[in-house]
C-alpha cells in the first residue's frame, strides 16, 4: 500500500510502520565527535567480537580425559558449586565488546563497548525514510561506544608513575619516548623490554651513569634522569635494585640541582619516603658505576650555602649511600654507624639546649661519629657544616678543620674533636673559617684563667705506646683533663671498651689509677664534679 | 561457531544514508508491538511554519491499552505524541545491524535525534496512574490460608523409589569377584580414559567387592592421600605411558 503524505497547508504526513519480522538486530555505534570519524570515507572496514575476556568466566584448564584427570570431576565441581551457590557470570557473547579494523592493517581501529540500561526504560528506534515515503521505525538492540586505539606506544603504568614523580624536572616530555625506542633500539629490540634485557641494561646504565656524570648541564641532568626512568623502567623485575639506581639517580639529580641553586619545589614526599629505604638496601652489591660518585661529592664540599638541617640529613643521606655502595663490607657498616650517630645528635641538639650537661654527651657521641667519619673522610663534612648551622654554630665553625686533617694520624683528628668540644663549650659563635690551632689558642688561655694551679705531670708512667686513642694512657687522660673539666664518666665514655680492648672494669681500674697519679684539680659544674687539669 | 570477523557492508555509508533517532516510551513501544498487518502504527506530521514541529499520532485501534485486572478498556494510550528534537553535536552516530548470518552492515547516520513525547492530556494521566499502581504491587505476596495443607504429602509406607532400589540390589547381589585377569583389564582399560580415581568409581566400574579390589589395585596402583587429586587411586608410573597417549598393560600376573 502506497500513501503518501497528504500535504496540508503547511506541513506534510507521513505514514508511520514498524515491521514485524526483521532479521536484522538495529545497533548504535557511537563515536566521540572529537575523534573526527566520518564512515562515508571509509574504504574498508572489518569488525568482530573481542573474545579475550572468555577466560575470565571459563573453568581452569583441567585435562577431561588422558592424564592428569579424574573420573566424574565435573560433575562433582558441579555439585560442590551448587551446594556454595557460587554462581559464575555466563560469557554472553552479546555484551562482549566489538574491534573495528578501518581501512585495512595500517588504517583505525576501535574498540566498541556495550553501553549497559539502554533498552530498560525507554526504547530507542531508528526512523529510516522508504522509497514510499513513509517512515520505518526500527527498534534499537545495542548500544555500542566507539573508541580509537592508540597504536602509538604507551608508557606502562610503572613508568607513567616514575614519569609523574619527575614531571617538575623533566622540561623536555617529548624526549622521554624518544629516549625510550633508542634504548629499545640499542638493545635490538627483543621482545619484550623487561625479558632479558636485565644484563644489558645494567650495563647500558652503567655507561650512561658514568657518561652522564661527566656532564652537568641541566638538560643532561634531565635526560640521565629520564634515561633511568626508562631503563630502569624497563625492569620491571628488578625491584629493590631498580628502586635503588632510580633513589640514587634522584638523589644525584636533586643534589646537582641544589648545587646549582636552582629554585626548587620542597622536597616531595615521596622523595623523602624513598629515604627510607635506602638502609634497607645498603646490603645490596652495587654496579661500578656508583664508584663515579664520589667524585660527584668532592665537588659538593665546597659549597657553601647554608641549609637547612633537613636539606643537610638527607644530603648527608645522600652521600651516605654513595659512599656506601663504593666500600662494601665493613665500611658500610662502620659508615652507617657514623652516619647514624650524626643523624642521632643532630636530633639531640635540636631537641636539647646548648648547655653544658646535655650537650657533652651529644658533643661526645659526635665526636665519635665525627672520628668515625674522619676515618673514611672526604663526605660529610661539607653538608654537616650547614646542618648544625642551627643548632650549634661554634660547631660548624670546627668542620672546616676535619677536611684539612683529612690524612692525618687519628690522634690528630682526636686533637680535633677535642677542640670542637671545646669550642662546643664555650658556644662561642664564630664563623667558619677558624683553624683548630687558633682555637685551640684561644681556649688554652682562658682554660688557664679559671685556676693558677698547674699540675704538670711527667711523661713517665705511661701504660701503653702513645698516639694512639685507642689505649686507655695517662697521657691521653692528661690531654682531655687540659682541654677542659671532665667527670669521671666522660672520662669513661671517650674510651670505649671497645676502642681500648679493655673490660668495663679493667677500664675503670686503669682510670682510677691513672686519675690517682694525676690528681687532678676538682671543681663543681652544675652538681656532677669535674676534673681538670692545668698546665 | 559463527566466524565473527566480519568485513562490514559501507554501502549506505557510502550513500551518507541519514537517520532518525528517536527515544520513544516504553508503553508506546509496547502498543507497537501489537500492530497488525503490514505494522502501520501512526502517522507523523511535520509542519514547516516558521520553526519545524513533528508529531506523531497513534492510530485509533492502538490506543487500546492491555492492563491486568480491572478497567481495561477505560484507560487509553495517549494518541498525540510531539517530537523534541535534539542534536547530534558531541556524539557521532552510526547504524550498524547484524544480520541471523552475521553479516554486519552500516545502514547509515543519525543526522536528527528526537524524544517522542505523549501529550499531556488525561488519558495519559491516568495511563500513568495504572503503571504506577502496578508497579507499586510487590511480586510476592503473603496470605492467610484457612486450612492447613494436607495434600502435599501423605504417609507412606514405602516410598516407591525405595522399593524400587531395594528390588534393585536384590536383583544384582553381591558383587562376585571375577578373575583377577578381567578386573586388571578392567582397570586399565578405566585408567586410559581418566588418570585419577576415586575407590567407589573404580567399585562401580568394576563391580567387585571394595576389598578384593584395593587388593588388586595395590599391586598396579598407588594412592594418593594428599595433593590436588586427594584420596584416589592412580596407576603406578610403570604402568602408565600418558605423554605418548598410549596404554601399556604393564605385566600382567
Amino acid at each position: 500500500m502506497t500513501s503518501l503524505g497528504n500535504s496540508s497547508s503547511t506541513g506534510t504526513e507521513y505514514i508511520v510502520r514498524v515491521p514485524k519480522n526483521t532479521s536484522k538486530r538495529y545497533n548504535i555505534m557511537a563515536f566521540n565527535a572529537g575523534d573526527k570519524v566520518n564512515c562515508s570515507t571509509w574504504t574498508q572496514a572489518r569488525m568482530e567480537r573481542d573474545m579475550s575476556n572468555r577466560r575470565m568466566y571459563g573453568e581452569e584448564e583441567t585435562p577431561e580425559a588422558g592424564a592428569g584427570s579424574e573420573f566424574g570431576k565435573k560433575q562433582r565441581e558441579e555439585a560442590r558449586r551448587k551446594k556454595y551457590g557460587i554462581i559464575t557470570k555466563e560469557f554472553k557473547v552479546e555484551d562482549q565488546p566489538w574491534l573495528l579494523k578501518v581501512n585495512g592493517k595500517a588504517g583505525r581501529r576501535f574498540k566498541g563497548l556495550k553501553k549497559g540500561g539502554v533498552t530498560e526504560n525507554a526504547s530507542y528506534y531508528i526512523f529510516t525514510q522508504c522509497a514510499d515515503g513513509a517512515f520505518e521505525a526500527f527498534p534499537v538492540h545495542g548500544w555500542y561506544n566507539f573508541t580509537p586505539q592508540a597504536k602509538h606506544r604507551t608508557l606502562t603504568a610503572e613508568e607513567a608513575e616514575e614519569e609523574w614523580g619527575r614531571r617538575n624536572k623533566v622540561v623536555n616530555h617529548f624526549s622521554i619516548m624518544l629516549q625510550r625506542r633508542l634504548r629499545e633500539q640499542e638493545h635490538g629490540e627483543e621482545e619484550e623490554e623487561v625479558a632479558g634485557e636485565k644484563g644489558g641494561k645494567k650495563k647500558k646504565k652503567k655507561g650512561g651513569k658514568g657518561g652522564d656524570l661527566r656532564i652537568h648541564d641541566l638538560e643532561d641532568d634531565l635526560e640521565m634522569s629520564s634515561d633511568e626512568s626508562d631503563s630502569s623502567g624497563g625492569e620491571d623485575g628488578e625491584g629493590k635494585s631498580k628502586s635503588k639506581k632510580d633513589i640514587s639517580s634522584k638523589a644525584k639529580a636533586k643534589k646537582k640541582k641544589k648545587r646549582k641553586g636552582s629554585d626548587q619545589e620542597g622536597l616531595e614526599d615521596s622523595d623523602d619516603g624513598d629515604f627510607e629505604g635506602l638502609e634497607v638496601d645498603y646490603m645490596s652489591d652495587e654496579s661500578s658505576s656508583e664508584e663515579e660518585e664520589p667524585e660527584k661529592a668532592k665537588p659538593n664540599k665546597g659549597d657553601d650555602v647554608p641549609k637547612g638541617i633537613d636539606e643537610a640529613s638527607e644530603s648527608e643521606e645522600e652521600s651516605e649511600e654513595e659512599n656506601k655502595n663504593e666500600e662494601e663490607g665493613k665500611e658500610e657498616e662502620e659508615e652507617e654507624e657514623g652516619k647514624k650517630t650524626p643523624v642521632q645528635t643532630e636530633k639531640k641538639k635540636k631537641k636539647e639546649k646548648e648547655s653544658s650537661g646535655e650537650s657533652d654527651s651529644s658533643e661526645d657521641s659526635d665526636i665519635e661519629g665525627e672520628t668515625a667519619s674522619a676515618l673514611f673522610m672526604k663526605k660529610r663534612t661539607p653538608p654537616k657544616r650547614g646542618g648544625r648551622g642551627s643548632a650549634g654554630s661554634s660547631r660548624t665553625g670546627s668542620r672546616p678543620g676535619t677536611p684539612s686533617i683529612d690524612n692525618a694520624a687519628t690522634s690528630n683528628t682526636l686533637r680535633a674533636a677535642a677542640s670542637k668540644l671545646e669550642q662546643g663549650k664555650r658556644q662561642a659563635a664564630t664563623s667558619s673559617s677558624d683553624t683548630p690551632a687558633a682555637k685551640r689558642l684561644k681556649m688554652e688561655p682562658s682554660s688557664q684563667s679559671p685556676s693558677g694551679k698547674s699540675t704538670p705531670q711527667p711523661a713517665s708512667g705511661k701504660s701503653t705506646p702513645s698516639s694512639s686513642d685507642v689505649q686507655l694512657t695517662e697521657d691521653a687522660v692528661r690531654r682531655y683533663l687540659i682541654r677542659k673539666p671532665m667527670t669521671t664518666k666522660d672520662l669513661l665514655k671517650k674510651f670505649q671498651t671497645k676502642r681500648t680492648g679493655l673490660s668495663s672494669e679493667q677500664t675503670v681500674n686503669v682510670l682510677a689509677q691513672i686519675l690517682k697519679k694525676l690528681n687532678p684539680e676538682r671543681k663543681n659544674i652544675n652538681d656532677k664534679m669535674h676534673f681538670y687539669l692545668t698546665e | 561457531m559463527s566466524d565473527k570477523g566480519q568485513d562490514v557492508d559501507l554501502t549506505r555509508a557510502k550513500q551518507n544514508t541519514g537517520v532518525w533517532l528517536v527515544k520513544v516510551p516504553k508503553y508506546l513501544s509496547q502498543q507497537w508491538g501489537k500492530a497488525s498487518g503490514r505494522g502501520e502504527v501512526g502517522k507523523l506530521k511535520i509542519a514547516n511554519q516558521g520553526k519545524t514541529t513533528v508529531s506523531f499520532s497513534l492510530n485509533e485501534e492502538l490506543t487500546v491499552v492491555e492492563s491486568s485486572g480491572e478497567t481495561a478498556s477505560s484507560v487509553r494510550a495517549p494518541r498525540e505524541h510531539p517530537f523534541s528534537m535534539q542534536s547530534v553535536g558531541g556524539q557521532t552516530l552510526a547504524v550498524f545491524t547484524e544480520s541471523s548470518l552475521d553479516q554486519i552492515t552500516i545502514e547509515g547516520m543519525v543526522v536528527q535525534r528526537a524524544e517522542c513525547r505523549p501529550a499531556v492530556q488525561e488519558s495519559y494521566v491516568k495511563l500513568k496512574k495504572l503503571q504506577i499502581e502496578e508497579s507499586t504491587k510487590p511480586l510476592r505476596l503473603s496470605q492467610r490460608l484457612e486450612k492447613a495443607v494436607t495434600t502435599n504429602y501423605k504417609p507412606v509406607s514405602n516410598h516407591t523409589y525405595n522399593v524400587e532400589y531395594e528390588k534393585k540390589k536384590k536383583e544384582e547381589g553381591k558383587r562376585a569377584r571375577s578373575d583377577k585377569e578381567k578386573v586388571l583389564e578392567m582397570l586399565f582399560s578405566a585408567f586410559e580414559k581418566h588418570q585419577y580415581y576415586n575407590i567407589k568409581n573404580l567399585v562401580e566400574i568394576t563391580k567387585q567387592p571394595v576389598i578384593y579390589l584395593k587388593e588388586i589395585l595395590r599391586e598396579i596402583g598407588v594412592y594418593n592421600s594428599r595433593g590436588p587429586h586427594k584420596s584416589t587411586w592412580e596407576l603406578k608410573p610403570e604402568y602408565h605411558h600418558y605423554q605418548e597417549g598410549e596404554e601399556d598393560e604393564g605385566t600382567m600376573e
